[in-house]
């Protein structure tokens, strides 16, 4: 093994215009700066992205694929691929750019990223676009390109056993986008075994803008690690420290449904289109119903000692398989926040969103501004081609997924995202569209969670909830994200120390909380430095008027609302702490030069 | 004393076989599993019965997290660094243990059932050593596990076909030399991938050696659990 221990030192691009593929070597340098996952993703957008406002939707943009350092070696719960490309739903506010956007990254669970590994390779570069509808094979060396027009339209849950029939092989690791995506759906998902996601910023409207199906993956290899005996040792310890404990069982327990009714009772859930932090029938559709009533089983990700996610059965109207859920992402967009609590027909739609290959948290924050648009009385059921979208219907919510996905009379605007339908609904519904930069907040509310607020409108690729609501989470979560692990198992402080052992022993370069997290901050620092080159600015750091303007009437955290002057000041001393110019937010040359992205 | 010791053993047998049929049985799924394919019932060893010890799979706990491919890899296939034997990094393609996963959501991984009547080393057409009466493929006199003599193995498949029409299609030859391989080795008799499981789902357990059971393939138990879980049999990726 020659190049930087830990990576096979190249990644893997195919071409769809010319049909071809071929390994390209990553430089040692950027791998030990960039890491893996979302970082190197990010370094080889900006090395390839040269200028800015490239369309997302064109040829040019890469879709990629991105494992980290722990993809493919059995460190407990790196199972995550990142999915990173430009992002085909964001948009700053001004711009001389016409097709400016943000970064956009996706953080996947499953065994697709491990298996990228075993198949010898740190990442997948999809570039160009296919004349006819495609799809990957990667077993090891061989790529094949292959004729996928037979599948157009499929839906995922029946394409995932129809695409293993057809390569005949189950070893096969596969993803693949849904009608949505094929219909260039800006917030569409990529699904792998047909319950999970690379869900936010778009990446499966990218996908079908190169008319790509889907790829399959399997592998028989494994990169090598910089101590063999260090890595022992460590990945002994990581496993004593999640393995029986009780934070390991309660995952595996409800997994991220237990918030579900616990953020209602706090106060900082997502409710009634962001109306409301509390849902007084949280309860119906939480983790201890569905644990009740729905659940059969508890299955986990590649070595993952947690087991968050759940499958199970409903019965009835709107019964069948679930292959996940709820989660508390995708039971508080589709329930609380459209006040459904029916539990049966809310997993339905959860179904369905996966199914036709939407993002869950996308597709419900927009189904919640057209319901309370219709309330309000800012559009009719004409408008709505003729669907009562009443607060808590199912059967609305089912026929609005579908039009969504078929982008389908009212689904074809509704597609287009919460900006883009208030712009042309006017009335001041811009104070109820719930997006920053032109990204649908996801199911954590923030009237009475300042903290919060900051992860949205701060984070690289739109609102988003994972980012880190203080600078050290930002930096350590943006690191998190390039190494293959999942986010979950890290809450527990007594994986920690094994976790920074293992990154040191793979990849030779050595960790600690401090060096991991300046590495996690290079990496924000070139999404900003991306975003900014695209045109966005502090005023494209903003949330709708409702934060400042509508209190919560009921909860925990009633009367709760956020304060202009206090949240200003905030992002302020932000980008100061930052080192970014406070006016403009750029990161200023000194926080560059420190971080080693001179390069920009 | 005697009696009572012995009679305190039968007691703890029996128990701790309910208990492990309980578990099996969560859900109602595994009653069937029990009553179709007699898993365990048939199998669990009574004090003075001829025994051996086997991995034994509660389909009910398995997450699919494939951590016990893992370790069973890096036990098995040993890695030498700066001249030393050590585990291997736990590449899961060299693993003798495999999970299966379908859709619905269904896991079930795949270890040899060290079958009493050995149908494979019944199929193994090289003759018998004079000395000591094993054809190339045989099944060890101490440890009951299955082996390859690879020095006269001649590579035809015959172990494997036979396991994967017969059994659990757990035996697959090497691609490049047709001999067989993932038979479990029990680890010498600390079993990895049962050491290693995040949630309890394997166990090495003492079973009766003339016992009436035969491991059935994956798609099979897939397909029962299917049915039982979400109420279908219909699997994808299952010819």
């Amino acid at each position: 093994m020659s190049g930087k221990p830990g990576y096979h030192g190249r990644i893997l691009e195919i071409d769809l215009s010319s049909g071809k593929s071929r390994t390209v070597a990553v430089p040692p340098e950027d791998l030990d700066k960039f890491v893996g996952g979302q970082g190197l993703g990010m370094k080889l957008l900006w090395d390839r992205l040269k200028k800015p406002g490239v369309d997302a939707l064109s040829p040019e943009n890469p879709l990629m694929f991105i494992p980290g350092p722990f993809s493919g070696l059995p460190v407990p719960s790196s199972s995550r691929t990142c999915v990173v490309t430009k992002s085909p739903i964001t948009a700053p506010l001004k711009s001389d750019h016409h097709h400016a956007s943000t970064v956009t990254y996706s953080n996947m669970g499953g065994f697709f990223g491990p298996e990228i590994r075993f198949a010898g390779y740190d990442g997948l570069v999809v570039i160009g676009k296919a004349r006819d509808f495609s799809y990957i094979v990667i077993d090891n060396d061989k790529v094949t390109i292959r004729d996928a027009r037979k599948f157009k339209g499929m839906r995922t849950d029946a394409f995932d056993k129809a695409f293993l029939e057809e390569l005949g092989d189950r070893n096969y690791k596969t993803v693949y986008i849904g009608p949505a995506g094929e219909n260039l759906v800006p917030y569409s998902s990529i699904i792998h075994t047909a319950g999970r996601a690379a869900g936010r910023g778009g990446s499966g409207c990218v996908m079908g803008s190169k008319n790509l199906k889907a790829i399959a993956v399997k592998g028989s290899g494994q990169p090598g690690v910089a101590n063999h005996e260090r890595f022992l040792t460590a990945l002994e310890k990581a496993r004593r420290a999640l393995y029986g404990t009780s934070y390991a069982k309660s995952w595996a327990e409800q997994g991220t449904a237990r918030a579900i009714v616990g953020n209602s009772n706090a106060g900082t859930e997502s409710v009634r289109n962001y109306r409301e932090g509390t849902f007084t029938e949280a309860d119906k559709i939480g983790g201890d119903a569905a644990r009740r009533d729905v659940w059969v089983r508890d299955f986990a990700c590649y070595c993952c000692p947690l087991a968050c996610k759940k499958s199970g059965v409903t019965k009835g109207k709107y019964g069948g398989v679930v292959h996940d859920g709820p989660e508390y992402e995708t039971g508080v967009m589709l329930g609380s926040n459209l006040m459904i609590s029916d539990m049966p027909g809310l997993l339905r739609a959860i179904y369905n969103i996966d199914d036709l290959g939407l993002d869950q948290i996308s597709t419900g924050n927009v189904i919640g501004f057209l319901m309370e648009a219709y309330e309000k009385g800012m559009i009719d059921r004409k408008f709505l081609d003729g669907i009562d979208l009443k607060w808590g219907s199912v059967d609305a919510t089912l026929a609005m997924i579908e039009k969504i996905a078929a982008k389908d009379g009212v689904g074809a605007l509704a597609a287009q995202g919460v900006a883009t339908l208030s712009r042309h609904i006017g009335q001041g519904s811009e104070k109820f569209a719930i997006h920053v930069k032109g990204l649908e907040l996801a199911a954590h509310n923030i009237q009475g969670n300042q903290p919060r607020a900051l992860s949205y409108v701060t984070a690289s690729r739109g609102a988003c909830h994972m980012s880190g609501d203080d600078i050290a989470m930002q930096n350590r979560r943006a690191m998190l994200d390039s190494t293959g692990m999942c986010f979950f198992p890290t809450f527990e402080p007594a994986l920690e120390q094994p976790m920074l052992e293992l990154l040191s022993a793979i990849t030779g370069h050595e960790y600690d909380k401090a060096e991991f997290e300046k590495a996690g901050e290079r990496i924000f620092n070139l999404e900003k430095m991306f975003n900014y080159r695209e045109g966005f600015r502090r005023s494209d750091d903003k949330l709708p008027n409702r934060f400042f303007e509508d209190a919560f009437t009921i909860g925990a955290k009633k009367g709760a609302v956020l304060d202009r002057k206090k949240f200003e000041e905030m992002l302020t001393k932000y980008y100061q702490d930052r080192g970014w110019d406070p006016i403009t937010t750029k990161p200023g040359e000194v926080k560059l030069k420190e971080l080693g992205l001179e390069f920009v | 004393m005697t009696r009572n010791h012995e009679g305190t053993r039968q007691h703890d047998a029996a128990f701790s076989r309910r208990q492990f049929l309980k578990g099996i049985s969560v859900g109602g799924g595994a009653l069937v599993l029990f009553g179709q394919f007699g898993i365990h019932s048939a199998a669990w060893a009574l004090s003075g019965e001829p025994t051996l010890k086997m991995v034994v799979v509660d389909y009910n706990k398995c997450t699919g997290c494939r951590t016990c491919e893992t370790a069973c890899s890096s036990r098995n296939r040993p890695a030498a660094v700066a001249g030393k034997d050590l585990p291997g990094l736990g590449n899961p393609h060299f693993a003798n243990i495999k999970v299966h996963n379908f859709n619905p959501d269904v896991d079930v991984p795949n270890i040899c059932a060290m079958c009493a009547d050995t149908p494979c080393a019944k199929a193994c057409p090289v003759p018998p050593d004079a000395k000591t009466g094993r054809r190339a493929f045989y099944r060890d006199d101490v440890s009951h596990t299955m082996h390859n003599d690879i020095s006269r193995c001649i590579g035809c498949g015959s172990c494997a076909k036979a396991c994967a029409s017969l059994r659990t299609g757990v035996i697959r030859p090497n691609p490049e030399t047709g001999k067989p391989e993932h038979m479990c080795t029990l680890c010498g008799g600390d079993p990895q991938c049962v050491k290693c499981c995040p949630f309890g789902a394997l166990s090495l357990v003492e079973v009766r050696r003339d016992r009436k059971f035969y491991g059935l393939g994956p798609e099979k138990i897939a397909a029962e659990l299917a049915s039982n879980w979400y109420g279908t049999a219909t699997l994808g990726g299952v010819k």
